[in-house]
């Protein structure tokens, strides 16, 4: 019981180990700081894939841990990376309008500076003042608060309202799902505010760096997604290894058993969920600056639905098995969509992986389900024996 | 020897059916109570309202020498006022070991942060100690819950309501499926518990009851039908008719 807690979870130290190593090897090869073997753009999607191993971790938390499935999971990762996007957009804008204006006879008033930003920034949706929601853009650190506050607050108030109904099950994935449609409907409407369907673009231009080039900037972020992963992953082993870890486990296999042990269930319930949601606001915010752009769709039921997907596959309840099925999947998910997998040739029939990938994903879902019910993760069962009891 | 849990008048209604009808009963502090009823008497719904799962239409239930009403209670409120129940199949953490159940049992502050921040000192690992011995599975520490017999489940679910050192231990049906050594076990376990504490066992079985040797009420269709020591019930002509006599 004396044994410190890396020594209980021999797992952490491994995990920091190789996603140090693995982000060593990308600097080291990447354009800006080593060999150029790898492209910029590949270090954006390897940095890209670190932030949904985050939001996996997450999700991983509340239905492997929890068991809670939420299918709403991307609600939180967009609003996250919409709230940085905001501050984006705004500094970027900014820039240019300010740049722009330096010739001309007078000087603009402030008035004239945030209409001019206005108009740029809302004129393709027909808009030219700012809405309601952008009153911190101007703030990156004030925008950096609300990538946490937005989505904790509304995971806080739904799963208040969830939980306290004692609504579970499919019914409450049901109502993620809801959640997260709503959400995205919202947002598609240019009187939201958020641009409608445009979304918010050029993200990939962070504000104050424009002279550095994007090789240089790529390997910035993927740094502090590593960072964020590591970090995450560390918070959430410690969470999860002592008695609440016990609690909330307890939870997903006995709920009852919890309750008339005295514990307040739905606080636990609410408390891993509002984590989770946090962790996967911080993921995004730190992912749609690697994709440049973020719009209603990414908010879509489907999107969540595939995260539990690479889950299960990876193997919940267990946090590297988040990671590696969010890894696995994703960067399978971009090879064979990105046109470069080789179509297959059956003479009457091509296969075309960018329209079949889908069903090969399907596929492997339903097999790893009959035939590996603890995911990808469960083989390190084989390797180690875990219950040395 | 004081009144802990007085129920008068209660009554449940389930889609019209009447599943407890003007139900009184009381049980003092250390006392052992056996409730006997057939089927649909009301033995699972009379515990499912002291534990607050469910809410008797009419009736009123206290708690302890402040007489707390336990209808305003959640079922967590209510457990942490002392009050542990063990459910008819046995409930147990599968997953987790022996050592951890006892572990998450155990009578400490039940709040989420400060559950975060808890960590076992020696104490403690003495206390989950104890109760293993006491429960026949100290040997067993460190085995998954999952791998244990029908019995030894029943057994750490005991041990588990007594870490939480409950004032009123309400059992239902623990002898169901154990053999005759594992009875005489768990009947020495809970007269033992009840040396302290309150303890209600629901039971079917008359010979487990017999060898509880003590108190008896025997429901019928939602109310008591007799109270007393069980020689005393068994010659009642009403319980016969009602429940021997099948």
């Amino acid at each position: 019981m004396e044994r410190s807690f890396f020594a209980r979870n021999p797992s952490v130290l491994i995990f920091m180990g190789l996603l140090g190593l693995f982000t060593l090897g990308v600097t080291v090869l990447s354009e800006a700081y080593g060999t150029s073997a790898i492209s910029t753009s590949l270090v954006k999607t390897l940095g890209m894939t670190l932030c949904l191993c985050l939001v996996a971790l997450a999700m991983d938390l509340v239905w492997g841990y929890c068991g809670i499935l939420s299918l709403g999971h991307f609600a939180f990762f967009g609003l996250g990376g919409y709230m940085i996007g905001m501050w984006i957009m705004y500094a970027r804008t900014e820039a240019v309008v300010v740049g722009s204006l330096a010739n001309a006879p007078l000087p603009p008033t402030p008035a004239e500076l945030t209409d001019a930003i206005a108009v740029q920034i809302f004129g393709v949706v027909g808009g030219d003042s700012f809405p309601w929601m952008w009153a911190f853009s101007h703030s990156l650190t004030l925008q950096l608060m609300l990538v946490v506050l937005v989505p904790g607050l509304l995971a806080l108030v739904f799963g208040w309202l969830a939980f306290r109904s004692r609504v579970t099950g499919v019914y409450l994935s049901i109502l993620t799902q809801a959640m997260t449609l709503a959400l995205a409907l919202y947002l598609f409407q240019n009187d939201t505010g958020l641009r409608g369907n445009n979304g918010l673009s050029g993200l990939q231009n962070i504000p104050g760096a424009e002279d550095i080039p994007q090789s240089v900037t790529s390997i910035w972020l993927l740094w502090a997604s590593a960072l964020a992963l590591g970090l995450g992953y560390i918070g959430s082993a410690w969470v999860m290894s002592g008695k609440f870890g016990n609690v909330v486990r307890g939870i997903r296999d006995d709920e009852p058993r919890v309750r008339f042990l005295g514990y307040s269930v739905e606080g636990y319930k609410l408390f891993v969920f509002t984590l989770s949601a946090v962790i996967a606001g911080i993921a995004g915010a730190l992912y749609y600056p690697q994709a440049g752009i973020i719009n209603p769709d990414e908010l879509a039921p489907i999107a969540s639905i595939y995260l539990a997907v690479w889950v299960a596959i990876g193997g919940r309840g267990r946090l590297y098995g988040a990671v590696i099925g969010a890894a696995t999947v994703s960067l399978l998910s971009t090879w064979f969509t990105g046109g470069r997998a080789p179509d297959v040739n059956l003479g009457f029939y091509t296969i075309q992986w960018v329209d079949w990938w889908t069903v090969l994903l399907g596929l492997g879902f339903v097999l790893v389900t009959l035939f590996a019910p603890k995911g990808l993760g469960g083989l390190v069962d084989y390797i180690v024996r875990k219950d040395r009891a | 020897m004081n009144t802990l849990l007085e129920l008068s008048g209660v009554s449940v209604t389930f889609d019209g059916f009447r599943a407890i009808n003007n139900l009184s009963f009381q049980i003092a502090e250390p006392e052992l109570r056996a409730i006997i009823g057939p089927n649909g008497a009301g033995k699972t719904t009379f515990m499912d309202i002291v534990t607050g799962k469910t809410r008797p239409d009419e009736g009123t239930v206290i708690w302890g020498e402040r007489s707390i009403s336990l209808l305003k209670l959640s079922e967590a409120q209510i457990a942490r006022e002392g009050i542990g129940r063990k459910f008819q199949r046995p409930t147990v953490f599968e997953d987790q070991t022996v050592a951890d159940n006892l572990m998450v049992a155990l009578k400490k502050d039940r709040g989420p942060f400060r559950v975060l921040v808890w960590r076992a000192e020696p104490a403690d690992q003495t206390r989950i100690e104890e109760l293993a011995a006491e429960i026949g599975l100290a040997d067993h520490l460190g085995t998954k819950a999952g791998i244990l017999s029908h019995g030894q489940k029943q057994w750490l679910e005991i041990g588990m309501l007594l870490a939480q050192e409950p004032r009123l231990l309400l059992v239902d049906e623990p002898a169901a499926g154990m053999s005759g050594p594992e009875r005489d076990h768990t009947t020495e376990l809970l007269k033992e518990a009840a040396k302290t504490r309150a303890v209600v066992v629901v039971e079917h079985d008359m010979d487990f009851v017999r060898k509880l040797d003590c108190k008896v009420t025997v429901l019928h269709e939602g109310s008591v039908l007799a109270e007393g020591r069980l020689d005393h019930v068994t010659a009642n002509q009403q319980v016969i008719d009602v429940y021997l006599g099948r």
